[in-house]
């Protein structure tokens, strides 16, 4: 891996990293960046081209591929832009590969001389010279192009002759206008120059905006925290994982001021189903890194041969994110990503071995998180491992999701030949291994979590203290039906009349599964989506008039974090000033965090931080309603506790009307009494 | 019951539902038959190369089974636009002249502004032709088979084709990402800065939007990258076979034979249709 990436989790590295290893071939991770940052500059280019008025976008496309200029090798960025050029020709046609191919050269080019450390005058000088080659590259293409070329030409003069002769009806404009023909028809003439100045100053205008953007970017960008974990392993001879035996192997990230994980010692022999439970902290992802290869900071891993981390027959890994695991577009495909040429893999018997039988064809971005994290599996024993790491892999995935894939990893260590370790915060996860190993120490103070079972659909339960004749309705949905893409023969139903009010105070969880058209739902009551019939009212107005009146925590708590600054966000998100420090102070107050954090930078924060953040901007803003999308997600035990009892009690003691979307019902009883079950588009 | 009329929104990067000979066709033959046709109406844009591309699109499309309803709608600044562009071509005058009666209608302008028009609109729906009968998935081990005479000019084109997979496999997560962003946008009430103009405001406002769309990019990327090194690094990218068969051969050699033909016709200039 390339020394752009720190040893472990601190902060990216500011300044630009150069590679290790010259190699010809990208890295993993350079193979990642490409990709991400070219899906992101495509993006950009396709709203740009589709969405009217949004043309100034494409002046921002120049950003990511900077970026990679700055931090990588030229070789990268040329990947990322064949990638993002293809797509946008895909959808835009040859409009939207121009603009992408352009701003890969601008936005490249800035990147590199920011990598250099050059200012301004540098950047003026080269954007002449790009603007030059740009001017004489278009030139020669309209020579060769000659009948391409009169056409347009023609069909402009034409246009132009149009307006001179209305204009020339009318005296007072006449001589103006045979000017105006007059100097079109001289600028045609000498069109060759015309162009070499318009490409100089687009070329000029598209570098400069495209630095400053970088710029700005570049510095917001410093202290983002480095999630990557695993390392391309530099090792030869044979592949041998086990048995492996770790002796006091102990490990601290550079820099770090304590152990990640404490001297332990262990050992994983071939057939052995083995659970490694702890607290947070307590280095069970560290464990992982070890046994995946890591050198342990003190002491001694043993094991007979090569590693071999996702090589035939060697370790393989399975991570948290259901998401990020799949790199196919399609099923199968994803089951032989990377494998060697000449590996065949029985896909159908292995889709078949996970529970996806017979979905080869599908397309993975329709997959459930359960699902997602299965195929997972599959492509990890596509590999005939010797050794399978399951870092807490159900963690993101709901309830019938975990059961399934529980079913898969239970009984693997039978059917092959091969050590599995699963990784887990779960009590009855751990229970179906041969052994469990505890990073915690003693098992009383570890935190664990029983999942809860689903509980029956239930009516409102009026709220102790509140007479439940005295709540007024906050939000009256009738008969809502919504249809993406309505009329195209792509047109998919997500709600059919679904109808129901919630009254102030109260508490709803609206469950569903993967698509059950639960975030549609949560975006029509917030007013963001328009639905194709019925109405959705907030007291009496439609939804969609009064946009921020219904506040929404999306998922993604980071998207919804626009400002750099824990002050700047909540005081944008609720509308007053930044300077208004008593306000932000109290804003934080009522979702449990400190003032001191104020003045924190957003990216330093925890995922449970960065939701309560957003909530508490949401909130000084009075809202009507809260509507939290999966408010759970991705936070660990400790986090999740803490932000349920918050809300609770913000709902119980400040009469706070919370609707949650979830797929999940753990530790939700106290916040939502009230259960509504979407299912396929329709409340049952 | 209210019914909101809606608009057919632009559909990215998904084929029409279910199957045809065309859906049938390798992913290389339809990116090679777009480019011969760009590349044909590029040297050639005469009335005759235009009708016949159009006549083979329409062809396709028939075949493809593409239904009327796969069209976005057109805006309509659109329409309003191609109208005032046509009506000030048509002002515009110039041979040939049409007689119709006593009337000496000159039709010279109006007809290039159709040419050029009619030339764009050709092109664009070729270029859609092939997201509408395309699985995404089938495009990178196309690429990559494409390209592969490239290799001897050092180019990484596997290299290349694997960072086009992710992509297109990233590019889904990057358009609900703007989407998201945007949502969260229109949630907050209007900024209340105390100082700068409403262009600094701007200006802040895209940074803001662009960094928090690029820190999530970045995120998701550290965890791509830790999920191709738990592969192995990079390898195959598709489990089927990616290669022309002969239903492909016969496309390529139809489409071929009509691109000569259509030059034939430009170069000898047959019947004056062509340019003037």
């Amino acid at each position: 891996m390339t020394s752009t990436r720190p040893d472990a989790l601190p902060s990216r590295r500011p300044g630009p990293g150069l590679p290790a290893r010259p190699g010809r071939r990208l890295s993993p991770v350079e193979m990642a960046q490409a990709s991400v940052m070219g899906a992101l500059s495509a993006a950009l280019a396709i709203i740009s081209v589709v969405v009217p008025f949004a043309g100034g976008l494409s002046l921002l496309v120049t950003v990511p591929m900077g970026l990679l200029g700055y931090r990588y090798r030229l070789r990268v960025l040329l990947a990322a832009t064949f990638a993002a050029s293809t797509i946008a020709f895909l959808i835009a046609g040859i409009s939207g590969f121009m603009v992408v191919l352009n701003c890969a050269y601008v936005g490249g080019m800035t990147g590199i001389i920011k990598r250099r450390r050059q200012g301004m005058p540098a950047v003026i000088a080269v954007s002449i010279v790009a603007g030059i080659l740009n001017g004489l590259w278009v030139i020669g293409a309209l020579l060769v192009l000659v009948r391409l070329r009169t056409l347009t030409f023609d069909a402009m003069t034409a246009n132009v002759d149009g307006v001179v002769k209305a204009m020339s009806q009318f005296e007072p404009f006449r001589q103006s206008a045979l000017d105006v023909r007059a100097m079109f028809g001289t600028a045609l003439q000498y069109w060759p120059v015309l162009i070499m100045g318009y490409s100089i100053f687009t070329i000029m205008l598209v570098t400069l905006v495209g630095w400053w953007a970088l710029s700005r970017v570049l510095d917001r960008l410093r202290g983002i925290p480095d999630v990557h974990k695993l390392e391309t392993l530099d090792e030869q001879g044979p592949v041998a994982p086990l048995p492996v035996r770790l002796t006091d192997a102990r490990f601290r990230y550079p820099g770090a001021g304590h152990d990640a994980l404490r001297p332990l010692s262990m050992s994983v022999d071939a057939g052995e189903h083995i659970a490694v439970v702890g607290a947070n902290g307590s280095g069970k992802t560290t464990l992982m890194l070890l046994l995946s290869g890591r050198a342990p900071t003190s002491g001694i891993i043993d094991r007979p041969g090569a590693v071999g981390l996702g090589s035939l027959g060697g370790t393989s890994v399975v991570m948290q994110h259901p998401e990020s695991q799949v790199l196919g577009s399609r099923v199968a495909d994803d089951v032989v990503w990377g494998l060697p040429p000449d590996a065949r893999p029985d896909v159908g018997a292995l889709l078949g071995e996970v529970g996806l039988g017979g979905m080869e064809e599908r397309d993975t971005g329709g997959l459930s998180g359960g699902e997602l994290q299965r195929l997972a599996v599959a492509a990890a024993l596509a590999r005939r491992p010797a050794l399978l790491i399951a870092d807490e892999v159900t963690s993101m995935v709901d309830q019938r999701g975990r059961d399934a894939l529980l079913g898969v990893l239970s009984d693997l260590t039978d059917r092959h030949r091969m050590a599995l370790v699963h990784i887990t915060h779960y009590n009855n996860e751990a229970q179906i291994a041969d052994r469990t190993i505890n990073l915690s120490g003693s098992a009383d103070n570890m935190v664990m979590v029983s999942p809860a079972a689903a509980p029956e659909a239930t009516g409102p339960v009026p709220i102790p203290g509140h007479a439940a004749t005295s709540r007024s309705p906050v939000l009256r949905l009738d008969r809502v039906s919504h249809e993406y893409a309505a009329g195209t023969p792509w047109a998919k139903t997500a709600l059919r009349d679904v109808s129901f009010t919630v009254n102030e105070g109260d508490g709803v969880l609206i469950h569903g599964g993967n698509g059950s058209g639960k975030s549609t739902l949560a975006w029509i009551m917030a007013g963001l989506t328009t639905p194709t019939s019925g109405t959705c009212l907030v007291r009496d107005k439609a939804a969609q008039d009064c946009v921020g009146e219904v506040a929404i925590a999306f998922q993604a708590a980071r998207l919804q974090l626009l400002r750099s600054r824990v002050d700047l966000e909540i005081a944008s998100a609720a509308g007053f000033s930044p300077f208004d420090t008593a306000r932000v102070v109290a804003a934080l107050a009522t979702v449990g965090l400190d003032g001191s954090l104020a003045q924190r930078r957003i990216d330093q924060l925890s995922g449970g931080q960065m939701r309560r953040v957003v909530i508490a901007g949401l909130l000084a803003r009075w809202p009507q309603a809260l509507i939290l999308d999966e408010p759970l997600a991705g936070l660990d035990a400790d986090s999740q506790r803490g932000l349920l009892s918050l809300l609770t009690d913000l709902r119980r003691n400040a009469g706070l009307t919370v609707v949650v979307i979830s797929h999940d019902f753990a530790g939700l009883e106290q916040l939502c009494p009230r259960i509504l079950h979407l299912n396929n588009g329709m409340l049952s | 019951m209210t019914q909101t009329r809606q608009r057919r929104p632009v559909v990215l990067l998904r084929p029409v539902p279910g199957t045809s000979v065309i859906h049938e066709l390798w992913a290389g033959t339809k990116m090679i038959v777009v480019f011969a046709v760009s590349l044909l109406l590029a040297f050639y844009p005469g009335w005759i190369p235009i009708a016949l591309m159009a006549i083979l699109l329409l062809a396709t499309a028939r075949l493809a089974h593409i239904p009327a309803g796969a069209l976005p709608s057109i805006p309509r600044w659109l329409w309003i636009l191609l109208a005032i562009g046509a009506i000030t071509a048509a002002l515009g005058g110039g041979d040939p002249v049409l007689h119709l009666w006593s009337l000496n209608l000159e039709t010279g302008g109006l007809l290039k502004f159709l040419r050029f028009t009619a030339l764009s609109v050709v092109l664009l729906g070729w270029g859609a032709m092939v997201s509408w009968t395309t699985d995404v998935a089938d495009v990178a081990p196309a690429v990559a088979k494409l390209g592969r005479p490239a290799r001897a000019l050092r180019i990484p084109v596997d290299d290349w084709a694997v960072a086009l997979a992710l992509s297109l496999r990233a590019f889904p997560m990057m358009i609900d990402e703007f989407r998201l962003l945007y949502a969260a946008r229109r949630l907050r009430p209007r900024a209340v800065l105390p100082d700068g103009s409403r262009r600094r405001r701007w200006g802040r406002e895209v940074v803001d939007m662009l960094a928090a769309g690029v820190t999530v990019a970045l995120r998701r990327a550290d965890e791509m990258g830790d999920a191709i090194t738990a592969r192995g690094g990079t390898g195959q990218i598709s489990a089927a076979p990616s290669h022309p068969r002969r239903a492909d051969w016969v496309a390529l050699s139809a489409v071929t034979a009509l691109c000569v033909l259509a030059v034939l016709v430009e170069i000898r200039d047959l019947g004056g249709l062509g340019t003037s």
